[in-house]
């Protein structure tokens, strides 16, 4: 088989032009759709699940899962409500505070699958309602709102005519793709996702890459927290709740592999965008929100359908 | 007599290996037939094709003197031929009169289970086998090796078996379990039922065996009758040639002391092992499964630190708490389960010969993809690798060909102790003489060799001195010119009277 071939059976590639097809469907239905105004603004709604999704690619590739993200949004959310307002911390040190904590919560789901041998699953299952548990308990259902005008240049406001977010997610998107692609540290997460005891057996660092993978993703859900914080201006405990089921998802269709072993950032970013055009076309054709979920689930399937059936044809 | 089953110019490939290439077999009623030959030599695949789980591409099978094709397992099964696997194929979490009628249990009128006839069966055929001791309500994962042994037994008589193949069945027992197994084989052999007896074991066949038939590289060297032929007969039937000509062992000279173990304990498992090893020797490691050799080679390896100890290297302590760490210092460990430890299958050849030295090949972190190639196309190069390139993945290649990648992974890190476990285990003939030779080669270029081998003619025919193992102890170490079967086997043997424990067979 040739190299061409071998991309073009590749399911990002395959993604790749299934998103092109959804883009002009949706351009034809709709002429509000294809405008710059409308495609960066979706950008600016997607920046919360793809932040995550970086990560979250590189959790799934290890072969495990992170269902705790939203809770630690959430959490983070809350957190910098009160360590400004209630404690009357300045805002900058709410925000790295609220970051401190979202990083501290990463390294305790990666302790616990690490150390204590706990399936991902469920280690990330208790702490989703471990976290969330405690963002409620800190709010006691009250919200914050009023926060200054500065703090909403990074959710609402543009640089260089580009939503300010979007910058942010470019940067850790690149840092997520050359960590993976090109580091040691990204083969032992593809080491790890196809054989563990292997990589362990070859001296990799098989627990440190875990943790910090886990941690990331802490991290990682405590800044799509400020952002989504700025982005709304306000915040509440119920923040973020559901949205591992997207990051998820986009990782899924962006052609990674449950299983582990298999994935690239690229392919979650395709994914993601499939996503959120799906999203925003079929509700400016006038789709209700539920038939919308439908056609997302449908086309996650048949993108991995599609994908296995080719598999099958290449050797390698 | 006619016999009761019989395989006549049997051929079999898998791909373009040749497994067996005109096979003749027979087995009379009431008789024990021992099946020998070498790892590698046709015997499981044989079994497999007398019971149904793989056909033969030419050949035909006979059952009382009638062609029959196998569709598969459960034709065969049908007509009472029944293997008792080596490995076990029990439910663990399921009773004892559960597994022994799993797929066929008695029925009441109304279809339901009929519990009360199965536990009653059950109960018959385990004192058919002499072990009245063993509960039918007692869940299997809490038996011993033998006991479970007996329920699979139980099971294959519940399927009135006439033919029953027996696959190394004495490989995980301890001594006195050994001899009540070969008493329930007397006892079904006076039934009428003709067993087929895998053995390695020298002193079972000659005790329990009627006919022996020898395979040799997928080819029937021979059957005799078990008066007509003495061990050593039987020995250069499997190997074919005298040991010592077969394995390309060459003298040289004992260099510096490279490793030493002063007392190395991993608790419960190892216990109290010194010895030492020097540059461009070879130490083969003898023993029984179970015996704690692989168990020793990772605590060595850091893969699981000893407890209690001194490992020296080079003279000087080293703790080794890690992989890492012994790598770090110079050891390599070619491991014995080649899919779980050794390979990353889902990825190119070039990625796994690079994995232990992943941190050698990298500028600030980032992998060097153009070492990295070189390195995999001289490794194809230098162990003659079968690959389409160095980006074929690993799960493609042969046993023979995957374990020299996994050879190449480890020589990169350019050890100075060499730990291989099994190292030609599941290998074709060629490729195994190759990783002989090799040996032979990095031995003379000052390497330290540890090598761990269930295959005695290796150990014997590649070792400058032989450690024996058992029961995680040191039993013996026997220098090559001592080395004989009979001193080794008998370290490895000798005063057996526990019962393998579950932990230890693993």
């Amino acid at each position: 088989m040739t190299a061409m071939t071998r991309i073009l059976i590749r399911h990002e590639f395959i993604l790749g032009i299934l998103f092109v097809i959804v883009l002009f469907a949706m351009a034809s239905q709709n002429d509000r759709f294809l405008t710059t105004a409308n495609l960066l603004n979706q950008a600016r709604l997607m920046t919360e699940v793809g932040l995550i999704a970086i990560p979250m690619t590189f959790v799934i590739v290890t072969g495990g899962i992170d269902l705790s993200v939203g809770s630690i949004l959430g959490l983070c959310a809350i957190l910098l409500g009160v360590f400004w307002q209630n404690l009357g911390l300045p805002l900058p040190a709410a925000i790295g505070l609220s970051l401190a904590a979202g990083t501290a919560a990463g390294f305790a789901n990666g302790l616990i699958v690490t150390r204590f041998r706990v399936p991902p699953l469920i280690a990330t299952l208790a702490t989703l309602a471990l976290y969330r548990g405690l963002a409620e308990g800190i709010s006691q259902a009250r919200s914050v709102r009023g926060y200054p005008d500065w703090f909403a240049v990074l959710g609402r406001g543009d640089f260089l005519g580009i939503p300010t977010q979007l910058w942010l997610f470019a940067l850790v998107a690149a840092v997520g793709i050359f960590v993976l692609r090109f580091t040691t540290f990204g083969r032992t997460t593809y080491a790890i996702g196809n054989n563990e005891a292997a990589a362990e057996f070859s001296g990799l660092p098989v627990v440190r890459t875990k943790l910090l993978i886990y941690t990331a993703s802490g991290f990682i859900s405590a800044l799509a927290a400020i952002v989504f914080v700025s982005r709304v201006s306000t915040t509440r405990s119920d923040m973020g709740s559901g949205i591992e089921l997207e990051v998820i998802t986009a990782v899924v269709l962006g052609g990674t592999s449950i299983f582990g072993g298999r994935g690239m950032v690229i392919g979650t970013l395709i994914g993601l965008c499939l996503m959120q055009i799906l999203q925003n076309g079929l509700s400016l054709s006038g789709v209700r929100g539920d038939g919308t979920t439908v056609v997302i689930g449908a086309v996650l399937i048949v993108a991995v359908l599609i994908s296995n059936l080719l598999s099958r044809f290449s050797s390698d | 007599m006619t016999p009761i089953l019989e395989l006549k110019n049997i051929t079999k490939a898998f791909g373009p290996v040749k497994v067996l290439t005109g096979v003749n077999f027979d087995l009379r009623p009431g008789e024990v037939h021992a099946l020998m030959g070498e790892n590698g030599a046709g015997k499981s695949t044989m079994i497999r094709i007398a019971a149904g789980d793989h056909r033969a591409e030419e050949g035909e099978i006979r059952l009382d003197g009638d062609v029959r094709r196998f569709a598969g397992p459960r034709e065969a099964q049908a007509e009472g031929i029944i293997v008792v696997h080596q490995e076990l194929l029990l439910f663990p979490a399921l009773s004892v009169a559960e597994n022994v009628f799993l797929g066929h249990q008695p029925k009441t009128a109304a279809g339901l289970v009929d519990w009360g006839r199965m536990r009653r069966e059950a109960r018959d055929l385990l004192d058919r086998l002499d072990c009245p001791n063993l509960d039918v309500d007692q869940k299997v994962s809490r038996l011993s090796v033998a006991d479970r042994q007996r329920v699979e037994i139980a099971r294959a008589l519940s399927r009135n078996a006439r033919v029953l193949i027996m696959d190394e069945p004495t490989a995980a027992l301890a001594e006195a379990d050994v001899k009540r197994l070969l008493e329930v084989v007397r006892r079904l052999r006076s039934e009428g039922v003709a067993i087929v007896y895998v053995s390695h074991r020298m002193n079972e066949i000659f005790e329990i065996a009627d006919r022996v038939t020898v395979l040799r590289d997928g080819v029937s060297v021979g059957t005799k009758p078990i008066a007509e032929v003495t061990e050593a007969s039987l020995v250069s039937m499997m190997v074919g040639r005298d040991i010592h000509q077969l394995f390309p062992k060459e003298d040289i000279p004992r260099g510096e002391k490279r490793l030493e173990l002063r007392s190395v304990s991993l608790a419960g498992v190892v216990e109290d092992i010194s010895f030492d090893l020097h540059a461009g020797e070879i130490l083969g490691i003898a023993g029984l499964v179970g015996s704690g050799r692989t168990e020793l080679a990772q605590t060595i390896f850091g893969v699981t630190p000893a407890t209690s100890g001194e490992i020296l290297i080079d003279g000087k302590p080293q703790k080794i708490a890690s992989v890492r760490e012994a790598i770090d210092a110079g050891i390599a460990y070619v491991p014995e389960d080649r899919g779980t430890h050794g390979i990353i299958r889902a990825q190119p050849l070039r990625e796994n010969v690079s994995m232990a030295i992943l941190d050698r090949l990298t500028k600030f972190s980032v992998v060097d993809t153009g070492r990295e190639q070189s390195l995999a196309s001289d490794a194809i190069k230098r162990f003659s690798i079968r690959a389409r390139d160095a980006r074929q993945r690993v799960g493609q290649l042969s046993g023979g060909n995957q374990q020299k990648v996994v050879l190449a992974k480890w020589l990169a890190t350019d050890p100075k102790i060499l730990i291989l476990d099994e190292p030609t285990r599941g290998v074709d003939v060629g490729a195994k003489t190759e990783i002989h030779r090799l040996m032979g080669d990095l031995a003379k270029k000052g390497l330290a060799i540890l090598m761990i081998s269930s295959e005695l003619p290796e150990v014997l025919g590649m070792s400058d001195r032989v450690l024996v193992m058992r029961e995680g102890r040191l039993s013996a170490i026997v220098d090559r010119k001592d080395a004989s079967p009979a001193a080794v086997g008998a370290a490895m043997m000798q005063g057996r009277r526990e019962p393998a424990r579950a932990g230890a067979a693993r």
